[in-house]
C-alpha cells in the first residue's frame, strides 16, 4: 500500500474511534508539552547566562599578565595555566615589546592595556570611592553597553566619562533619575605616579636614593593625590542584580582609554616592578586585554601568549564548565519531561491493542483482500504515528503556553519583590521540531508490538471473529 | 514481483490440488480438516463444494485462496504452487488471482461502498486517478451504481453481497471463491445472487471465470455449478459432473 493510501485508511480509523483516540493523543500532548515547557525554561536560562556573559563582552576577550605578577606567597603566586605547554618561554615582562608581539597573532583584533584604578568620585555635594577604567573606541559597538543613556565619547582624547547605572543612582540627588547626571562635571581624586628627577638633579640637603639602579631609574615615582574633571557623557543601565558593575573591567566609571593612560595613576603591580631588576622595553604593563577575531578563536590565543611567558585568562573557561552545568540541567529537565510522554505512550500501546481487537475481522477481511502482513504493520505504525503527530504539534503549542504562563507568572512575583524580571523562558525552533520528531518516533516505537500482533494475526480465525 | 503469465503455465487448470491436507492440533488430538484431498478444477469450470459442517470444504477453499497454507501437498492456481510462495506472495495471490466472497459479506461497516469497493485496488497499488472509474464500473456491473455513497447498514442483504461481489472483481481476477455466498440471503435474493454469479462464470462477452463455491444447498449447486464435489471427514465422497 502507498504512503498516501496508508496516511489516509490511518487517519479514518482515528476518527471512527475519535473519543479514546483523542484522549490517547492528548495524552501525547500533556507529554511533549511537559518536556517542551521544562526545556524552554532550561534553555531560557541558559541564554539569561550567556546574554549577561556575552553583554559584558566577555567571551572575545583574553586577559594577559606577566607570569612575575603574582610572587611566591601570595594565593596564585607562581601558579601555572594547567594548559601551559613544555615548551614555555621563561617569564618576561609585559611591555611594548610583548605588546607589539601579542598584536601580531593571527586573529587578535587589538591590544589594549588594563588601566584600573581606585578613585573618589564627587558631585557636589556626594562623593563616592569607585573603581575607574579605561575603555577602548571598540566597546561602543560590542554590545556592552547596551541600553547606554547619553552617548559613547566623543574622540579618544575627550575629558569625558560614562558612569555605571547604580552608581550614579548614588551621586544624584534623591528622588532624581540617575540620567539626570548627563552633562554634568565629575571631579575624580586619585593617585598619580610623577616621576622622580635623576639623583644629579637633587637637591643638595636630600638623602641620596640608593635603592635606586641606573636600570630603575626611569621607573622611579613618587606618588601625589591629584584632582581631575570629567563631563558625564553617558550612564549605563542599573544592572539587574544592584551589583554597579558592568562590561570587562567591571568598574564604576569608564574613562577613554587613551585618557586613562596619560593619568599616570598608580596601579596594583607598579610597586612590584620596581622592586624586580629585569629590563623592559618601553612602558611596563599590569594587564594588557586581548580581543580577539570570535570566541573559538580564544584558546588558540591563549596558547600562543602563554607559549610567550605569560599568563591568560578568559572566560571561555568559566563558562565551558557553566555550559556542561546546564547540559546536565537540561538533561534532568529532558527526563522529567520525557516520563510524561512514556506513560504517553503505554496510552498508545493501550488503544492500538484495543484497536486489534475490535477491528480483528476488519484485519481478515484486509489481508482476504490481499494486504500482506507488512501492509497491516505498516497501517498500524501509521496511526499511531499520526497520534504522535498531532499529539506533538498539540503538544508544542500546550508547552509553549504553560512556558508563557510560567514566565508571566514568574514576572509577577518578581516585579513585586522589586527585582527587574528576565526572560527566563525560550522555545527555539530545534526544540519544537524535536519535540515532534521525539514524540513521533515514541509513538512510532509504541506501536512496534501492536503492529506486529496485528499482522500476525491469522485471516482465517480473523474472518471467523464476531 | 515476476508473476509468469498464467496462461501459459497453467496447462488448463484453473486449480490444482494435490494430496493437499490440513490438520490442526487440539490439545493432544490432531485434526485432519482436509485429508489428501486431489482435485482439478479446469479454467472457466463452476466448480460446487457440497458437504456437512466441518466435512472440510472451507477450509479447503481458504487453502485455495491463500489465506491459509496446506500441511502437506501441494495447491496450484493458475499454474503457481501457494506451497512454495511467500507471505507476500500469498497476498499477491489474493489481491490479483482470486477474488473472495462470503457468508456474511465481510464489508467493512465504517466505509462506504466506493471505499470498501475501493479497498482492493489501494491494496494493490491501482494509481489513484484511475480508482473511481473502476469503482463506478465495477458498481454499475452489480446493478449499485446508485448506493455508492451508502455505507452497508444501509443496504439490504442482497446489495450488500451484491457490493461484496463488486468488491472481490474489482482487481480483475481469473478466479472467484465464494463461501456460501447465498447462506445469509432468503431464497429470492440468493437466486438473484447466484444469476449474477452465473452472469460472472459465464458473461454474455468477454472472458468468462473459474469459480469454486462452497454451499449447503444441493439445489441451487445443481441448477448453476458444471459439477459438484461432496466432501465428507475432509475427503472426497462423491464427484458428479453436471455439464
Amino acid at each position: 500500500m502507498k504512503i498516501g493510501d496508508l496516511a489516509e485508511l490511518a487517519t479514518r480509523n482515528l476518527r471512527e474511534a475519535i473519543l479514546r483516540n483523542s484522549l490517547t493523543t492528548l495524552g501525547i500532548s500533556v507529554g511533549v508539552a511537559s518536556l517542551v515547557a521544562l526545556l524552554s525554561l532550561g534553555v531560557g536560562l541558559q541564554q539569561l547566562v550567556d546574554r549577561s556573559v556575552a553583554k559584558a563582552g566577555l567571551f572575545d576577550i583574553v586577559s594577559v599578565r606577566s607570569r612575575q605578577s603574582a610572587p611566591f606567597g601570595q594565593p596564585g603566586g607562581g601558579r601555572r595555566n594547567p594548559r601551559d605547554a613544555v615548551d614555555v618561554a621563561p617569564p618576561r615582562p609585559l611591555d611594548d615589546a610583548a605588546r607589539k608581539e601579542i598584536a601580531g597573532l593571527p586573529n587578535v583584533l587589538e591590544v589594549n592595556p588594563e588601566i584600573r584604578f581606585t578613585a573618589e568620585a564627587r558631585v557636589e555635594p556626594v562623593s563616592q570611592l569607585v573603581m575607574v577604567s579605561g575603555m577602548a573606541p571598540s566597546s561602543e559597538s560590542s554590545g556592552t553597553l547596551d541600553g547606554l543613556n547619553g552617548h559613547f565619547f566623543s574622540n579618544a582624547d575627550a575629558r569625558e566619562a560614562i558612569v555605571q547605572g547604580d552608581l550614579a543612582k548614588r551621586l544624584v540627588d534623591v528622588g532624581k533619575a540617575p540620567a539626570s547626571l548627563l552633562g554634568q562635571e565629575i571631579t575624580l581624586r586619585f593617585a598619580q605616579r610623577q616621576a622622580l628627577p635623576p639623583p644629579s638633579d637633587a637637591a643638595p640637603g636630600d638623602p641620596p636614593n640608593r635603592a635606586v639602579g641606573p636600570d630603575e631609574e626611569a621607573m622611579g615615582f613618587s606618588i601625589v593625590p591629584t584632582e581631575k574633571k570629567f563631563r558625564v557623557v553617558g550612564v549605563t543601565p542599573a544592572s539587574d542584580s544592584g551589583s554597579g558593575q558592568v562590561g570587562f573591567n567591571n568598574a564604576g566609571i569608564y574613562l577613554p582609554l587613551a585618557v586613562a593612560e596619560k593619568l599616570e595613576v598608580v596601579q596594583q603591580g607598579d610597586l612590584r616592578d620596581i622592586s624586580r631588576a629585569a629590563p623592559a622595553s618601553g612602558t611596563r604593563y599590569a594587564a594588557l586585554n586581548v580581543r580577539v577575531t570570535s570566541p573559538n578563536a580564544v584558546a588558540q590565543i591563549e596558547s600562543s601568549v602563554t607559549r610567550m611567558g605569560f599568563t591568560t585568562f578568559s572566560l571561555i573557561d568559566v563558562t565551558r564548565n557553566l555550559r556542561t552545568f546546564f547540559a546536565i540541567f537540561d538533561m534532568f529537565l529532558g527526563i522529567f519531561g520525557s516520563l510524561a510522554l512514556a506513560v504517553a505512550s503505554l496510552g498508545i500501546i493501550n488503544t492500538l491493542v484495543m484497536a486489534i481487537l475490535e477491528r480483528r475481522r476488519e484485519i481478515g477481511v484486509l489481508k482476504a483482500l490481499g494486504a500482506a502482513d507488512r501492509d497491516v504493520r505498516r497501517l498500524f505504525f501509521a496511526e499511531a504515528g499520526v497520534m504522535g503527530l498531532a499529539g506533538g504539534l498539540f503538544g508544542v503549542l500546550l508547552g509553549w503556553a504553560i512556558g508563557r504562563a510560567i514566565q508571566v507568572a514568574t514576572m509577577i512575583y518578581l516585579k513585586r519583590q522589586g527585582v527587574n524580571a528576565p526572560n527566563i523562558w525560550t522555545v527555539p525552533w530545534w526544540l519544537v521540531a524535536g519535540a515532534i520528531v521525539f514524540s513521533v518516533v515514541v509513538s512510532l516505537a509504541s506501536g512496534i508490538y501492536p503492529a506486529s500482533r496485528a499482522a500476525k494475526l491469522d485471516p482465517v480465525e480473523a474472518l471467523r471473529y464476531e | 514481483m515476476n508473476v509468469p503469465d498464467p496462461a501459459a503455465s497453467s496447462n488448463g487448470f484453473g486449480i490444482r490440488t494435490e494430496r493437499v491436507s490440513r490438520s490442526y492440533k487440539m490439545g493432544e488430538t490432531i485434526i485432519r480438516a482436509v485429508n489428501e484431498i486431489s482435485l482439478d478444477v479446469r479454467k472457466g469450470e463452476f466448480l460446487a463444494l457440497l458437504g456437512a459442517s466441518g466435512s472440510g470444504k472451507s477450509t479447503l477453499l481458504n487453502l485455495m485462496a491463500g489465506l491459509d497454507r496446506p500441511s502437506s501437498g501441494s495447491i496450484v492456481a493458475m499454474g503457481r504452487d501457494l506451497a512454495g510462495m511467500s507471505g507476500e506472495e500469498l497476498a499477491m495471490h489474493r489481491s490479483r488471482t482470486v477474488g473472495m466472497i462470503f457468508q456474511s459479506f465481510q464489508l467493512l461497516p465504517r466505509m462506504t461502498l466506493q471505499e470498501n469497493v475501493e479497498l482492493p485496488l489501494r491494496l494493490a497499488e491501482v494509481p489513484r486517478m484511475e480508482r473511481p472509474t473502476r469503482v463506478q464500473e465495477a458498481l454499475a456491473s452489480v446493478g449499485l451504481a446508485g448506493r455508492i455513497r451508502h455505507r452497508p447498514s444501509e443496504l439490504s442483504g442482497g446489495e450488500q453481497q451484491r457490493g461484496a461481489i463488486a468488491r472481490a472483481l474489482i482487481n480483475r481476477p481469473m478466479i472467484l471463491l465464494a463461501d456460501e455466498p447465498t447462506g445469509n440471503l432468503d431464497s429470492k435474493t440468493g437466486e438473484e445472487i447466484m444469476g449474477l454469479i452465473a452472469q460472472i462464470h459465464r458473461p454474455s462477452s468477454g472472458e468468462g471465470r473459474t469459480i469454486v463455491m462452497v454451499t449447503h444447498e444441493r439445489a441451487l449447486a445443481e441448477r448453476y455449478a458444471d459439477r459438484i464435489v461432496t466432501l465428507s471427514d475432509g475427503g472426497i465422497s462423491r464427484e458428479e459432473r453436471l455439464r
